[in-house]
């Protein structure tokens, strides 16, 4: 299974041109935001601007439609133009059938752990604010968990399976495997695979309470203990393929989750999905070695359920263009071998490391780790395109 | 100072647009831009049957007012002006 495409909408703009200029510009501080609940206080959040997600041709038929269902059609949409495969882009005149006799045979599959939760609170809201027979249909129709899912299918004119996958760690990653499956099976020549998350002022409150917000809006993500987290939100898209193209990120190898034996030869650098999101990450420190570097990037999008997409994305640029990303974030209070420049030396090699024949610039196989507080892991191994 | 019946329908309609373009996300549509005498379905400002519902919805909310009649619906959700004499005449209660 192949990365064709990516699209990507986060707080620093919309589009894989921008996330890119993110991994080299490296981490800027997040907005602060007013919460309601904190009062004279406020709390940083990678928040998405409403100038993101304003795309007047793309949104046309989507007025009634909430920030995650919005984050997500942009995210999909600019994931089938990033591939670049004809017939596949969507069309820019909204009236006409975007994709046309193509859409049938595009799956989407979309992966979040809190879906349309503002939504849901809001009508929650009414229901408490109005009574049960005055809440508003266009809320609750938007309070669905799927209904991000149908509008990334219905405004891009796709015709496959729509699916949407809620798994409180790992959604992502099954929705990956799922991906794997459909492709095997033949019932898509392509998928779309994405991950959206939206902050909201409830998810903010219990981020607050249950996990430590960063001081200084910053998350470092190799103190392990403790940790530190900053509200992000966005969506990431994957158009997904059984045969690579001119295009292509990279290839998706495995995607592993729970019990599995290790498959360690030949990684060239482990991203983290350390973000904070668990009080204690020192679990990450089984699967890091000092012979392979390592990488984590939720410094430049936030603390997510999600956030292994992001992380994946930054993955599978590195592996296009065959180009190391800096961490955001450098306090390595615990001394690993973390990522420090855009061409890392060489490591010693063997089970694990560069091997002696690798060239510098070579970036193989990168994998992408993340855990649950019960110490469960998951890992998605991208491979570079040959 | 009472205002007066003239003034109380202007002030119902301003209401309304504004109502209308903030609780229906019309976007690119600002209150001012909506006329008083405009259709407001179809061919006109462009509502659909699920904006009805939300309309519905929205007289219940804001002038306690039950729409059940879907017949009268049609005359009552005509325009801003119709809907706006509508709420004047049996509104129970402005929020």
């Amino acid at each position: 299974m192949n990365i064709l495409g990516i699209g990507i909408v986060f707080n620093r703009g919309r589009g894989i041109n921008c996330f890119e200029n993110a991994l080299q510009e490296g981490w800027q501080g997040p907005a602060e935001v007013e919460v309601p609940y904190l009062k004279n206080k406020k709390s940083f959040v990678y928040q998405v601007d409403s100038q993101t997600i304003s795309d007047k041709t793309l949104l046309r038929k989507m007025r009634r439609s909430d920030k995650l269902s919005k984050m997500a059609v942009l995210s999909a949409s600019d994931a089938l133009k990033s591939s670049g495969i004809e017939n596949l882009s969507p069309s820019p005149n909204p009236s006409s059938r975007h994709i046309g006799r193509e859409g049938e045979k595009i799956g989407v599959i979309v992966a979040t752990a809190f879906g349309a939760h503002v939504k849901t609170f809001d009508f929650l809201d009414d229901i408490l604010d109005y009574g049960e027979d005055s809440v508003s249909p266009t809320t609750f129709s938007n309070s669905v968990h799927n209904a991000a899912a149908s509008y990334v299918s219905s405004t891009l004119d796709i015709h496959g399976p729509t699916l949407t996958v809620t798994q409180f760690y790992f959604s992502f990653q099954y929705a990956m495997q799922l991906a794997r499956a459909w492709l095997n099976e033949k019932r898509c020549d392509y998928i779309l695979v994405g991950a959206v998350e939206q902050y909201g002022d409830v998810l903010g409150y219990v981020y607050d309470c249950k996990l430590t917000p960063a001081p200084d809006g910053r998350i470092k993500p190799f103190n392990f203990n403790p940790t530190f987290q900053v509200p992000g939100e966005g969506a990431v898209f994957f158009l997904m393929g059984r045969e690579n193209s001119e295009n292509s990120f990279c290839e998706v190898e495995n995607i592993m989750i729970g019990e599995y034996r290790e498959f360690k030869t030949g990684v060239d650098l482990n991203i983290i999905d350390t973000d904070g999101m668990l009080p204690d990450e020192s679990v990450y420190m089984q699967s890091i070695s000092p012979d392979i570097h390592t990488a984590a990037y939720s410094p430049l999008f936030g603390s997510m359920m999600t956030g292994s997409a992001f992380n994946c994305a930054a993955g599978a640029l590195m592996l296009k263009n065959q180009k190391y990303y800096a961490n955001p974030v450098l306090d390595n209070p615990h001394g690993i071998n973390i990522l420090i420049g855009n061409n890392p030396p060489i490591s010693k090699g063997g089970m694990g490391g560069f091997s002696e024949q690798t060239k510098r610039s070579d970036i193989e196989l990168i994998r992408c780790i993340r855990y649950s507080c019960h110490s469960e892991k998951a890992a998605i191994y991208l491979r570079k395109n040959h | 100072m009472q205002k007066t019946e003239a003034q109380q329908l202007a002030q119902i309609r301003k209401d309304l647009k504004e109502m209308l373009v903030r609780d229906l996300s019309l976007e690119d549509i600002k209150p001012e831009d909506i006329k008083d005498n405009e259709i407001l379905f179809g061919n006109g400002l462009g509502l659909d049957s699920l904006d009805a519902v939300e309309i519905v919805v929205l007289l219940q909310r804001n002038y306690g007012l039950e729409v059940k009649d879907m017949e009268k619906g049609k005359e009552i959700f005509y325009s801003i002006d119709t809907l706006a004499r509508y709420i004047q005449e049996n509104r129970k209660n402005v929020s």
